[in-house]
């Protein structure tokens, strides 16, 4: 158990429409390829379910390993294309409250999403994750696929209704005796 | 004018009289001692404020009013800002109300995850930066995208 003090303006409120950091989104990254590969597990199993069902006979796509790679690797382009495309951000960025926009700060388009997801790729694989870097020592704090879309990923919670709701919990509900501190 | 110009001399005579004497009555007269002598508040006293007020038709004035003239050149913007929500909310029942209606366990952990990875985020982009030796030069970095920051932003160090 851990205790967490109500955390300054600074760090919330005033940070909405800055660039994030690198532990933000490495945590997104990590929750958004969690998610991934959890979908493609249940969705390879409703697969293998489906097939036994409908042929009699048992089909595990892990023994046929090229398909396997070609089935994931769409799966994972699919999986944030789509989500960058549609909103701007994929399951781990909402929940880390991180948004993808232009260099300027406006949305992004389908295209960009592709090149984005493209340059994931290219980013993680291509210089063994060097391309990263540029989130810590680039002014605007963009890796390589951010460079190679033409993007930034930003901190989009709603940090102001954070903040009173935190403010609210350290109040304690009407008539309680306040703790002085907000504990998770 | 008088169309009589005897009349007319006599008139101008007595204007230009009247313009030498009447600056040297008023200077003789010493105002403050007479005001002394009066007692405002026994005037006062006696009148009848509720009889002007009944008078006074105040449904006319409000109507004379332009409501919308007054709102266009107040600044809610600037007024918003002077108010205090931090401690509106801890001083007041808004803050139980708001816990009680928008905090649920999922968005209690997403709050410190968020506000834990802020401050995290800050500490490796200071630190990686000192390490190469431009810790300074991270403060001169801008603190987001133009359009949603402005382009005199500048990172919070």
């Amino acid at each position: 158990m851990t205790t967490v003090p109500v955390p300054s303006p600074a760090l919330t409120v005033g940070r909405q429409g800055n660039y994030a950091g690198a532990v933000s989104r490495l945590a997104a990254f990590a929750a958004d390829v969690g998610a991934s590969w959890g979908l493609y597990t249940l969705g390879v199993a409703l697969l293998n379910a489906a097939l036994k069902l409908a042929t009699g006979h048992s089909f595990t796509l892990s023994n046929h390993q090229v398909a396997a790679f070609i089935v994931l690797t769409f799966w994972e382009f699919l999986y944030f294309t789509y989500q960058w495309a549609v909103s701007g951000k994929t399951l781990g960025m909402a929940i880390l409250g991180l948004q993808v926009v232009t260099r300027e700060g406006a949305p992004i388009s389908g295209r960009q999403a592709v090149f984005r997801t493209v340059g994931l790729g290219i980013t993680l694989f291509l210089t063994v994750g060097i391309g990263f870097l540029g989130i810590v020592y680039q002014r605007d704090r963009r890796a390589l696929n951010d460079y190679i879309a033409g993007t930034a990923v930003v901190y989009d919670w709603d940090a102001r209704a954070a903040r009173l709701r935190w403010i609210a919990r350290k109040e304690g509900p009407a008539g309680a005796a306040a703790p002085q501190e907000h504990t998770v | 004018m008088s169309p009589n110009p005897i009349g007319n001399r006599v008139e101008q005579l007595a204007q230009s009289l009247a313009e030498h004497i009447v600056p040297l009555i008023v200077d003789a007269i010493d105002i403050d001692s007479i005001l002394d002598k009066v007692d405002v508040e026994k005037i006062i006293e006696r009148v009848d404020v509720d009889k002007i007020v009944e008078r006074v038709d105040v449904q006319k004035i409000i109507d004379r009013v332009d409501v919308e003239q007054i709102i266009e050149r107040v600044d809610i913007n600037a007024i918003v800002n002077k108010i205090d929500i931090d401690s509106l909310v801890e001083q007041t029942e808004l803050g139980s109300i708001i816990a009680r209606s928008t905090t649920g366990v999922l968005t209690e952990v997403l709050d410190v995850i968020r506000a834990q990875g802020v401050g995290l985020d800050d500490f490796i982009l200071r630190w990686g930066n000192r390490l190469i030796g431009r810790g300074k030069k991270v403060r001169d970095w801008p603190a987001g995208p133009p359009l949603l920051v402005g382009p005199r932003a500048i990172a919070p160090t």
